[in-house]
């Protein structure tokens, strides 16, 4: 998909991409946005253009990643981001999933145990994702913020290090989602309501697009960003 | 996306994406650019197919002999060779019909049926167990490489990576009572 610039119109991004709506609400955008550009919202909005275009054109394109733009980034404006993010699991996918597979076992023809399995496959990636999500702000967010106020106390600044680029490999979280959508397309047998079963795979795959999307942010950008952050403290 | 695991190495860069572009497009396929050979060693990754051109298979005959029945040139001619070939200067839809064709013989070779073996089920029940990865090579005797490449099998028929999800699944098809 080709990427989209200052220019270009919100309403085109969310109807080349629906999912990006849910983006747009992180930065306090919501629907009804009429002909304004990405320019006119961050100027109204007084968000930072290349920040907001970079996450959302991470989020609509697997190939790019910007890497010209990245030291131009703070991580404090990547950690707001991602702290909104994690709690729109937390408040809604998480719960909206929950609520599917309850309703989807309850609504099941006869006992079928798989369906159970897989529920409680589930309700083990929700805990390591709260895992993560709790570790995000007891440490690893802090942290950060620490070092970048640190850094802006002295003189040096990120230009003084190479920023190194970590493996974008995928991650547990994102492995353990996409099987769970696999057992349900793929290994899924006995007697179940096949609507609310849809209703359960629709919302998993949006919260695993969503958490690939999102992990490609952890670990493109911030993890790089921290790892400059720590290396240019480091020279004082 | 397709399970099929390619290899681009090219000298030119947008030969080398326009061909991945088509791999990613028309096929599913998402092949790794390797701008040098030197990484494609390092990664120590086999691929299942390997595009490079006849320079840079030339000079670099000890990473390719080996790996001869799984290359692909990509040429500008309609030069004659042992290995399947890719004309770069054919129209669009006839590189694609030869790209799709090399990828479906290749399928034909390789053993495409979905059951697991005797031996994935094994090797299944142990990873669903709890086992580590070592501990299945020497329960089993055979090497950890190979405890690899059954698992790689093993996720690539069932669909499932984790090992967690694999313990579902073990569960689910009654290969294992509880974990």
């Amino acid at each position: 998909m080709a990427l989209f610039n200052p220019d270009s119109k919100l309403s085109d991004i969310v109807l080349s991409d629906v999912s990006v709506i849910t983006v747009l609400n992180r930065f306090d955008i919501f629907l009804g946005v009429g002909d304004k550009t990405v320019n006119e919202i961050c100027r109204e909005k007084r968000l930072d253009v290349n920040f907001l275009l970079a996450i959302i054109n991470t989020n609509v394109s697997d190939e790019y990643f910007p890497e010209t733009a990245l030291k131009s980034f703070k991580a404090s404006e990547i950690i707001e981001y991602l702290k909104k993010t994690n709690n729109y699991y937390l408040q809604f996918q998480i719960p909206n999933i929950e609520r599917h597979f309850n309703s989807f076992i309850n609504h099941s023809i006869n006992d079928n145990n798989n369906l159970e399995l897989m529920r409680n496959f589930f309700l083990e990636v929700k805990r390591q994702l709260i895992d993560r999500i709790n570790d995000d702000n007891s440490r690893w967010f802090p942290e950060i913020l620490r070092l970048e106020s640190s850094l802006k106390s002295s003189k040096l600044s990120l230009n003084e290090v190479e920023i190194s680029f970590d493996d974008d490999g995928s991650d547990s979280i994102e492995d353990k989602l996409s099987d769970l959508i696999s057992m349900l397309v793929r290994h899924l047998s006995g007697d179940y309501d096949l609507n609310l079963c849809l209703a359960v795979i629709v919302a998993l795959v949006n919260i695993e697009k969503d958490i690939r999307q999102n992990n490609r942010i952890r670990n493109r950008i911030l993890k790089p960003l921290t790892n400059a952050l720590v290396a240019v403290n480091s020279l004082k | 996306m397709n399970s099929l695991s390619v290899a681009i190495i090219l000298r030119n860069t947008l030969d080398a994406i326009g061909l991945r572009h088509i791999f990613a497009s028309m096929f599913s396929v998402n092949a790794s650019l390797l701008n040098a050979i030197e990484n494609a060693d390092a990664s120590n990754e086999n691929y299942d197919l390997y595009f490079t051109d006849s320079e840079t298979f030339v000079a670099n005959l000890e990473f390719f002999l080996p790996r001869r029945s799984k290359i692909v040139l990509v040429t500008d001619s309609d030069l004659v060779s042992s290995f399947p070939s890719i004309n770069i200067r054919l129209e669009e839809s006839r590189i694609i019909d030869n790209i799709g064709s090399i990828l479906h013989n290749f399928e034909q070779t390789v053993d495409s049926h979905n059951e697991l073996s005797a031996r994935e089920v094994e090797v299944l029940k142990l990873v669903a167990t709890g086992f580590l990865n070592k501990e299945i090579a020497d329960k089993l005797g055979i090497s950890i490489n190979t405890v690899l490449s059954h698992r790689k099998n093993i996720s690539a028929k069932l669909g499932i990576r984790s090992a967690s999800g694999l313990s579902v699944y073990a569960m689910m098809n009654g290969y294992i009572s509880h974990i």
